[in-house]
């Protein structure tokens, strides 16, 4: 479990962790174990739902998925070792790169993709034409149609902070790229929007004190009344509200 | 007719259980898998499933919090 916490806050979002609790421990009780191991305060995603089957040798367990979306490696961490550091370091490496199969020609399209110069990229592609260009080219654009639902969930989630960072990526990803520009562009709008204004403050000071806590005592009694202090200040707003649940956490029983 | 009655009945748990063996089933090293959440997990941002992660390795830690 470190390991996996330690990989995800090494490679920040080149690797996505997905972290899956298979003891039937109710969602809000491992997560509150999260916060209290310092755990949190990364990119990490936690769920209980089993993502893919495990191998049942008991727990715990991990799998790597690779940049083309087949396991790699699946079994016992001590029994990897290191085997997995250098396979999710050389996976790393791969996405920056053209997928597996993609011809030379297109070399250079996919190193101006993963720099975040879509524009660059996709006239690389039409230079080189072809099926092979246009499905490359298809295939920047789905994976950037897909940051930008991404974006649209985290707005409605009131994830203001990280919708923020992920438009400037897409803004400077696509300038000048006729097809997804005026996109990024009403992204931008919704996001600037007034109404939003209430949601913004709630978000700065929720992401201000999650980021200061994950990692030093989160559920003392300091932290736990300044996260009420939150939520009461920012009542009726998500980020409020997640303030508020952070509080509950604090109040869980861990030893049972 | 009670049994066309009957096997419109059974149908939805074949379905159920066809899925549950799938999920349960284990994968094979180099197999292509795909993954959607049923429910919102924690900390996602905004990420749905495998499709929000597209040529981005993906490292699972299946624990327990006993």
């Amino acid at each position: 479990m470190p390991a996996s916490i330690k990989v995800q806050e090494q490679f920040g979002d080149d690797v996505q962790v997905i972290f899956v609790e298979c003891q039937n421990t109710e969602k809000n009780t491992y997560e509150a174990f999260a916060w209290k191991m310092k755990w949190m305060g990364n990119n990490a995603i936690w769920t209980n739902e089993r993502v893919i089957p495990t191998v049942g040798r008991g727990l715990p367990e991990v799998a790597l998925i690779g940049v083309d979306g087949t396991i790699l490696l699946q079994g016992y961490p001590g029994d990897l070792g290191k085997e997995l550091e250098e396979t999710i370091a050389a996976e790393v490496k791969k996405s920056k790169d053209a997928p597996a199969g993609a011809p030379a020609t297109l070399k250079k399209a996919w190193a101006s993709f993963a720099k975040g110069d879509l524009g660059g990229a996709l006239a690389e592609c039409d230079k080189v034409g072809g099926d092979d260009g246009a499905k490359a080219r298809a295939e920047m654009v789905a994976r950037t149609q897909a940051r930008l639902a991404r974006f649209e969930r985290m707005l409605a989630a009131g994830e203001l902070a990280e919708a923020d960072e992920l438009l400037g990526a897409l803004q400077k990803s696509c300038k000048g790229v006729a097809e997804l520009a005026p996109k990024v562009a009403d992204a931008a709008t919704k996001l600037a929007a007034p109404e939003l204004a209430a949601e913004r403050e709630a978000a700065k000071a929720w992401a201000s004190f999650a980021a200061k806590v994950a990692k030093d005592k989160p559920f003392d009694g300091g932290n736990v009344k300044k996260a009420e202090s939150i939520a009461s200040k920012h009542k009726g707003t998500k980020n409020g509200a997640r303030a508020a649940h952070f509080v509950e956490l604090s109040k869980i029983n861990l030893n049972r | 007719m009670q049994m066309s009655r009957w096997r419109f009945a059974l149908a939805p748990l074949s379905l159920v259980g066809a899925a549950w063996l799938a999920a349960s089933m284990p994968v094979a090293e180099g197999e292509k898998v795909e993954f959607k959440f049923r429910e919102s997990a924690i900390n996602a941002a905004g990420v749905q499933g495998m499709a929000d992660l597209r040529g981005k390795p993906i490292l699972i830690d299946f624990w327990g919090k006993n």
